[in-house]
């Protein structure tokens, strides 16, 4: 999949969300979007998955068929969990034996089963999260879109998360994650896309083994705030300390 | 494309709006047929046209009971733009069918109709085969009008309410005889001057086309739309 200067935004006057995004991902990779909030990472995916048009530029060779986790599961709907997925797998074309099936294979792993009858507006967001998982895992996919998937899931979950990337990609699907949460940008050999500024920068896999240790100083007051946006930015923070004397004096 | 038609008739029905446009159908239409009785043509050519802004209407909640990111996710899922919107409007046809049968059946408990009084009244049956093509061919339209109205389009609540309201009282102003603009909406008012003479082959194929031709062009300017908003 090729994306050639793509420029974003959401309204003809409003301000670019992103600029001169030129990337590119072949079959079996995996690519992580780190990136503070704001930053343009939904609006990347968005256009990524096809429901957002790039005001200029364009995106080829997008491997069908495309799977999308949204960041906030749309769980305002007058369906069970059963139902939602059987109608999902459906529409993917399945029959409707075929995508019961499936759903409820997938709804064992991510622990759903006791909610296969709950409604869809009665559960937490943790759960709605994890049916929002299952619905783009009904088909194997060609593309797997994850925004920020997460947001509210239990720690069972988030230990079987990487696993299912991996499945997906082992299998020839191209997998794009966004997170804000720092929790999946480990995953064994996934490019790392930085989204800052407008733009995003691709750094190939195992570009981070060489590190180096840059040392900032910024007033105390606005210390959180620095640490959240390099975290958020997908640096490690190695520790903060109170700049000393000699340090004041040199500077 | 079939599930997600099927999806969204089932969301329709489940949320219960059904009940808005359904109440509105009984009241309008009994408040009509409340009148007295009326020859075939003419009173199903009324009703054809009472039946265009609920039918618009109906379709814009049914379209708007998806909530926007389970539309964008539709989209993504069954795979093209153009499958996702035709979906909304297959579905939209379907769930007219049931009104459609309930606004044809409605007259005659209610004693709304009646055969030829006058030698130059139209036979029944060619009253009622009138009626029956009125009420057939204004659902496309309705349905284009009510998609155009949608969520999806309009953005806001206040957009929407004015694009239907508008776009029906639009039908029928640029529908009075004389009309230099007679060409810019569907033909309600030329319906009604039809039904009332009967089932007349040669009317009938001029309003046809008509009617396809406003469908098609609004069609058009709906999926352009959609093109673009998700």
């Amino acid at each position: 999949m090729r994306i050639e200067d793509v420029w974003l935004r959401y309204s003809r006057r409003g301000p670019w969300v992103l600029r001169e995004v030129d990337l590119a991902l072949t079959r079996g990779e995996i690519a992580v979007l780190v990136g503070r909030n704001g930053a343009g990472k939904s609006t990347l995916l968005r256009a990524l998955v096809g429901t957002l048009t790039p005001v200029r530029g364009s995106i080829m060779g997008r491997p069908a068929p495309v799977a999308w986790v949204p960041e906030r599961f749309p769980a305002d709907q007058p369906f069970t969990v059963r139902d939602y997925l059987s109608f999902m797998g459906q529409v993917r074309g399945l029959p409707a034996a075929q995508a019961d099936a499936v759903a409820l294979g997938w709804a064992e792993r991510f622990h759903l089963t006791p909610f296969l009858h709950a409604r869809l507006s009665a559960l937490s967001k943790g759960t709605a999260q994890k049916v929002g998982l299952t619905q783009a895992l009904l088909v194997p996919p060609g593309l797997l879109v994850l925004d920020e998937p997460t947001e509210g899931l239990d720690a069972a979950i988030l230990a079987e998360l990487p696993q299912v990337v991996g499945e997906v990609a082992a299998a020839g699907g191209l997998v794009l994650v966004s997170d804000h949460s720092g929790k999946l940008v480990d995953l064994p050999q996934a490019h790392r896309w930085v989204v800052a500024g407008g733009r995003v920068t691709a750094e190939r896999p195992g570009a981070d083994r060489a590190r180096c240790v840059i040392e900032v100083a910024v007033s105390s007051s606005r210390a959180a705030d620095t640490v959240a946006l390099l975290r958020a930015a997908g640096h490690d923070i190695l520790g903060v300390r109170e700049e000393s004397v000699a340090e004041r004096g040199a500077s | 494309m079939t599930g997600l038609v099927r999806m969204r008739l089932r969301g329709y029905f489940r949320t219960g709006r059904i009940v808005a446009p359904t109440l509105a159908c009984l009241v309008v239409l009994g408040t009509f047929y409340g009148g007295g009785a009326a020859q075939a043509g003419e009173a199903y050519g009324v009703s054809a046209l009472l039946m265009f802004p609920i039918i618009a209407w109906q379709t814009k909640l049914l379209l708007d009971a998806e909530p926007d990111v389970q539309r964008r996710l539709a989209r993504v899922t069954v795979g093209s733009t153009t499958r996702e919107w035709a979906a909304g409007l297959v579905a939209a046809g379907i769930a007219a069918l049931p009104l459609l049968l309930l606004a044809l059946a409605l007259p005659w408990p209610l004693g709304g109709v009646q055969g030829p009084v006058r030698p130059e009244d139209p036979p029944l049956l060619s009253g009622v085969v009138a009626g029956v093509w009125a009420h057939v061919i204004l659902v496309a339209p309705a349905v284009v009008l009510g998609a155009l109205a949608s969520r999806a389009v309009t953005r806001t609540f206040g957009v929407g309410a004015t694009v239907l309201v508008g776009g029906a009282v639009l039908a029928l102003v640029l529908g009075l005889r004389g009309s230099p603009m007679w060409w810019a909406a569907p033909p309600l008012l030329s319906i009604i001057r039809l039904t009332v003479r009967g089932f007349v082959a040669s009317g009938v194929t001029t309003i046809s086309l008509h009617v396809a031709v406003w469908t098609i062009v609004a069609g058009a300017v709906y999926a352009r739309v959609r093109r673009t908003r998700a």
